[in-house]
C-alpha cells in the first residue's frame, strides 16, 4: 500500500526536473536581471553599483517615453481593435450569415500563419518609395515625387504598423471565439429566437456572458503580447525613422545588444515585467468586478 | 540485489563515456583548431571564402579547422557570451575597433605583432593602412583581408551624356545640375537612408574628412589640442547634408528607402547618381547588364569649397580573424599559417576571382577582375582614404547623431549647430575616446 507520504515524495520527484528547468531558465535570469539593473556597464566591463540611476534615466529618456506610448497604442489596437473585430468576424461566420464561410475563415486566418518578418517585408514592398502602391499613385496622379509620408510623421508613424498588426492578429482571436461559440448549444439560440429575442439581445445576454472568460483571457494575451512586440516592428521599420516607431522591446534590444549597456537594458526589462504584471492585475480586477455585476 | 546490479551497470556505462568523450587523441603531426566565423557559407558573397577553406585543407592536411558559422547580430550575441565565460575558440572573426571590444579590449585576442612575423618586408606586401594600429597600445588584432570603403558616388554616364552633363567638379556644380536632371524626368541622387547608420557612414564621414582632415578629427575624438565637435568643421559637415536636402538632390522618400531599394532605383535608371559604399560593386557585377556596367563610373563627392583634403573617400579595415590569446606552440603556428594563407597571396587571389578587392597587393596583370571590381580596385588605388566616423566613435553616440541627422533631413528637429552641440555634449560625457 502506498501511503500519502510516499505519494507526495513521488509527486515532488516527478516535478523536480521541470521545476529545476523553470528556476534556471525563468526565475534565475529574472533575479540576475533585477540585480544587473542597478549596475553600470561600459565597453563590456562592469563599472559598479549605481542604485536607481538606470531607472531614473530610462524614465527621463524621450526615446523610451515614445516607446511606451507606441506600446500603449499597440495595446489599444489589440484590446479595442483585434478582440472586438475577431468576435464580430467569429459571430458572422458562426451564424453563417456569409456564403462560403469556410473560404472566408481560411482567408482571414492566413495572415497569422505567415512569419511576421515576411509580413513586414510584403507590406514594405507595397508602400515603400519604390513599392507597388507608390508607383501606381505616381502614374495616376502624374506626380513622380509622391511618397507615403505617414511614416515620416512623429505623430502618425505608428499607423502603418498598427494596421498591419490588426490585419495579422485579428484572426487568432477570431479562431478562439469561433471555437468557444461552437460550445454554446444551438438550442439556446433557438429558444431565444422563439422567445422573440432580437439579435442585439442574443449578443448581449447570451453570447457575451458565455464568452466573458475567453474575452478576459484574450485581453490578457493581447496586453502581454503588446508589451513585448518586437519582430514586426523590427522588420518593418527598425524603430525608425528617428525612433518614431520604437517600442520597449526594441529599445531594450538596442541598449543591451547594440550598445552593451547591460545594466540599463536589464532595468528596461524589469520595467516591462512590472508594467505587464500591473496591467494584467488591473484587467483581472476589472473582470472580477464585471463578473460580480453579472452574477 | 537485482536493482543494485542494474544501477551499477548504468553507472559503469555512464562513467565510461567520460573517458571516451575526449575523442581520439591528436597525432603528433596534426593540429585541430576550433573557429567561430561571422560568415554565411550559403551566401554567394562568400564563395571566395568557401574556396579558400577547401584549398587550405588540401594544402595543409595536417591542420584541421572545425568551424562554427553564424551571421549578423547572432554571431555577436553568442560570441559575447563566450567571451564573458572566457571560452573563446582558437580562431574567430574579429573587428579592428569597438565592434569587437568585448574580446580585443578584454585580453582575449593575441597581438599578432608578438608572433614576430609582421616585419617591414611583410608589411610592404600589403596596401597602406592594413597594419595601422588597432589597439590602444598599437596592437594588431587582425590582418584585414580587405577594406570596407564607405563612400562612393556612382554615376550613370550614359544618362549624363544624354543630358549634356558630366560628373561635377564641385558641389556647387552638382547642385546646379539638379533642375536639369529633374526636368528630364530623373531623380538626381538615390541613397537608402532608412537604417540608423547610413548618412553618417556614407556622407558625414566624408564631409568630416574633407572639412576638417584626419588630424582634426582624431583630436576632436580625443578632445585634444582644443578640438571639439562644436568646431566649425563639424558644423559645416552637417550643414552640407542639409544643403543637399534643401537643393532636393535626393529622390523622394530617401529616409524610407532601404539600401536595396535605392540600388534598384539606380539600376532601373530612374536616378543619375547613387551614394553607396564600395562593396556594392560586387552586387553590380551580378545584377547589371554589361551595357550598364560600362556606363557606371565610380567617383567621390565633388570638391567642397574650403576643403582641407581633396579627392578623398573613407574606409575602414574589414573584419578579419583573431587568434585566442591563450594559444601557443603548434596550435599558434597553425593559426598563423591559416591567417597568412587567407589574407596573403593565395587567399587574396582566390577572393579576387569572386570580386573581392584584397588588402594584399596583387599583381593586377595576373588577376582577371570583373568590370566593376576593376573599377573598385582602381578607385582604391587613386583615392586617399579618411576615417569612417562610426568606426572611431562609440556606437551609442553615433546612433543618436544619425537620428538627429535623419530628423534634420526630414525637415524636423534641430539645425546643424544644435546637432553638433548635442553630440559634443554626449561625447564629452560618455565616449571612451575622450579617456584615451
Amino acid at each position: 500500500m502506498i501511503n500519502v507520504r510516499q505519494k507526495r515524495r513521488s509527486y515532488y520527484a516527478l516535478l523536480l526536473p521541470a521545476f529545476i528547468i523553470y528556476i534556471s531558465i525563468i526565475i534565475f535570469p529574472i533575479i540576475v536581471s533585477f540585480g544587473l539593473s542597478f549596475t553600470k556597464w561600459k565597453q563590456y566591463k562592469l563599472v559598479g553599483f549605481i542604485g536607481l540611476s538606470n531607472y531614473i534615466n530610462i524614465l527621463k529618456d524621450p526615446v523610451f517615453q515614445r516607446a511606451i506610448w507606441n506600446n500603449i497604442q499597440i495595446m489599444l489596437v489589440s484590446v479595442i481593435g483585434q478582440i472586438p473585430l475577431g468576435l464580430i468576424l467569429a459571430y458572422l461566420l458562426y451564424r453563417k450569415w456569409v456564403k462560403g464561410s469556410k473560404f472566408f475563415e481560411m482567408m482571414i486566418f492566413l495572415p497569422i500563419t505567415i512569419s511576421s518578418v515576411v509580413v513586414a517585408l510584403l507590406w514594405n514592398r507595397v508602400f515603400s518609395p519604390v513599392g507597388l502602391y507608390t508607383s501606381l499613385i505616381r502614374q495616376l496622379t502624374n506626380n513622380p515625387d509622391y511618397v507615403v509620408t505617414i511614416s515620416e510623421s512623429p505623430k502618425y508613424a505608428m499607423i502603418p504598423i498598427l494596421v498591419v498588426l490588426l490585419w495579422q492578429h485579428t484572426s487568432l482571436y477570431m479562431v478562439i471565439f469561433l471555437a468557444n461559440l461552437q460550445r454554446i448549444p444551438d438550442s439556446v439560440f433557438e429558444a431565444a429566437v422563439i422567445d422573440g429575442a432580437k439579435e442585439s439581445t442574443i449578443i448581449t445576454k447570451i453570447v457575451l456572458p458565455a464568452l466573458s472568460g475567453v474575452i478576459f483571457t484574450s485581453s490578457v494575451l493581447a496586453i502581454s503580447g503588446s508589451l513585448k512586440s518586437f519582430d514586426l516592428v523590427f522588420a518593418m521599420t527598425g524603430g525608425g525613422p528617428v525612433n518614431y516607431t520604437s517600442v520597449m522591446a526594441l529599445y531594450l534590444y538596442q541598449q543591451t545588444f547594440t550598445f552593451a549597456n547591460y545594466g540599463y537594458g536589464s532595468a528596461v526589462s524589469i520595467i516591462i515585467v512590472v508594467l505587464s504584471v500591473g496591467l494584467i492585475t488591473l484587467a483581472n480586477r476589472l473582470y472580477a468586478k464585471a463578473q460580480r455585476k453579472y452574477e | 540485489m537485482k536493482k543494485s546490479f542494474l544501477l551499477l551497470c548504468v553507472f559503469l556505462i555512464l562513467s565510461s563515456s567520460f573517458v571516451f568523450a575526449k575523442g581520439a587523441q591528436e597525432s603528433s603531426d596534426s593540429v585541430t583548431l576550433t573557429a567561430y566565423m561571422q560568415i554565411d557559407p550559403a551566401d554567394d558573397q562568400y564563395r571566395g571564402h568557401n574556396e579558400i577553406m577547401k584549398v587550405f585543407a588540401e594544402k595543409y592536411p595536417n591542420i584541421k579547422i572545425e568551424v562554427e558559422y553564424a551571421s549578423g547580430e547572432a554571431f555577436h550575441q553568442k560570441f559575447q557570451a563566450m567571451a564573458a565565460s572566457k571560452q573563446v575558440p582558437d580562431l574567430f572573426t574579429c573587428y579592428t575597433g569597438a565592434r569587437s571590444a568585448y574580446v580585443n579590449e578584454t585580453g582575449l585576442v593575441k597581438d599578432l605583432k608578438s608572433l614576430g612575423k609582421i616585419n617591414d618586408a611583410y608589411i610592404a606586401q600589403y596596401n597602406d593602412g592594413t597594419f595601422a594600429p588597432q589597439g590602444a597600445n598599437g596592437e594588431i588584432w587582425v590582418i584585414p583581408p580587405s577594406f570596407a570603403v564607405c563612400h562612393a558616388v556612382y554615376a550613370n554616364e550614359a544618362i549624363l551624356t544624354k543630358l549634356g552633363l558630366s560628373y561635377p567638379k564641385t558641389f556647387e556644380e552638382w547642385k546646379a545640375q539638379v533642375p536639369v536632371i529633374r526636368a528630364a524626368g530623373y531623380y538626381p541622387v538615390s541613397m537608402g537612408n532608412k537604417d540608423p547608420w547610413v548618412v553618417n557612414s556614407w556622407l558625414l564621414s566624408l564631409f568630416v574628412d574633407r572639412c576638417g582632415g584626419p588630424e582634426w578629427f582624431m583630436n576632436a575624438a580625443r578632445g585634444k589640442s582644443g578640438a571639439t565637435f562644436n568646431d566649425p568643421q563639424f558644423v559645416e559637415s552637417i550643414d552640407i547634408i542639409k544643403q543637399m536636402v534643401d537643393a532636393q538632390m535626393f529622390s523622394p522618400g530617401v529616409n524610407q528607402m532601404s539600401n536595396g531599394e535605392a540600388d534598384q532605383e539606380f539600376y532601373q535608371q530612374k536616378s543619375v547618381y547613387l551614394v553607396d559604399a564600395g562593396w556594392r560593386t560586387s552586387a553590380m557585377d551580378t545584377q547589371l547588364s554589361d551595357e550598364m556596367k560600362n556606363a557606371v563610373s565610380m567617383n567621390v563627392f565633388p570638391e567642397i569649397k574650403g576643403e582641407v583634403t581633396h579627392n578623398t573617400s573613407t574606409s575602414t579595415p574589414s573584419e578579419g580573424f583573431g587568434i585566442s590569446a591563450s594559444l601557443k606552440d603548434a596550435k599558434l603556428d597553425a593559426a598563423w599559417t591559416f591567417i597568412d594563407f587567407y589574407c596573403g597571396a593565395e587567399g587574396a587571389a582566390i577572393r579576387a576571382k569572386y570580386g573581392d578587392v584584397a588588402s594584399y597587393k596583387l599583381d593586377a596583370n595576373t588577376v582577371k577582375m570583373t568590370t566593376m571590381q576593376g573599377k573598385f580596385a582602381n578607385f582604391q588605388a587613386t583615392h586617399k582614404m579618411g576615417y569612417v566616423f562610426d568606426s572611431v566613435m562609440n556606437g551609442e553616440g553615433v546612433t543618436m547623431l544619425n537620428n538627429d541627422l535623419q530628423e534634420m533631413m526630414l525637415g524636423k528637429g534641430n539645425g546643424p549647430k544644435a546637432i553638433a552641440a548635442k553630440y559634443e555634449a554626449w561625447v564629452a560625457a560618455n565616449d571612451t575616446n575622450r579617456s584615451l
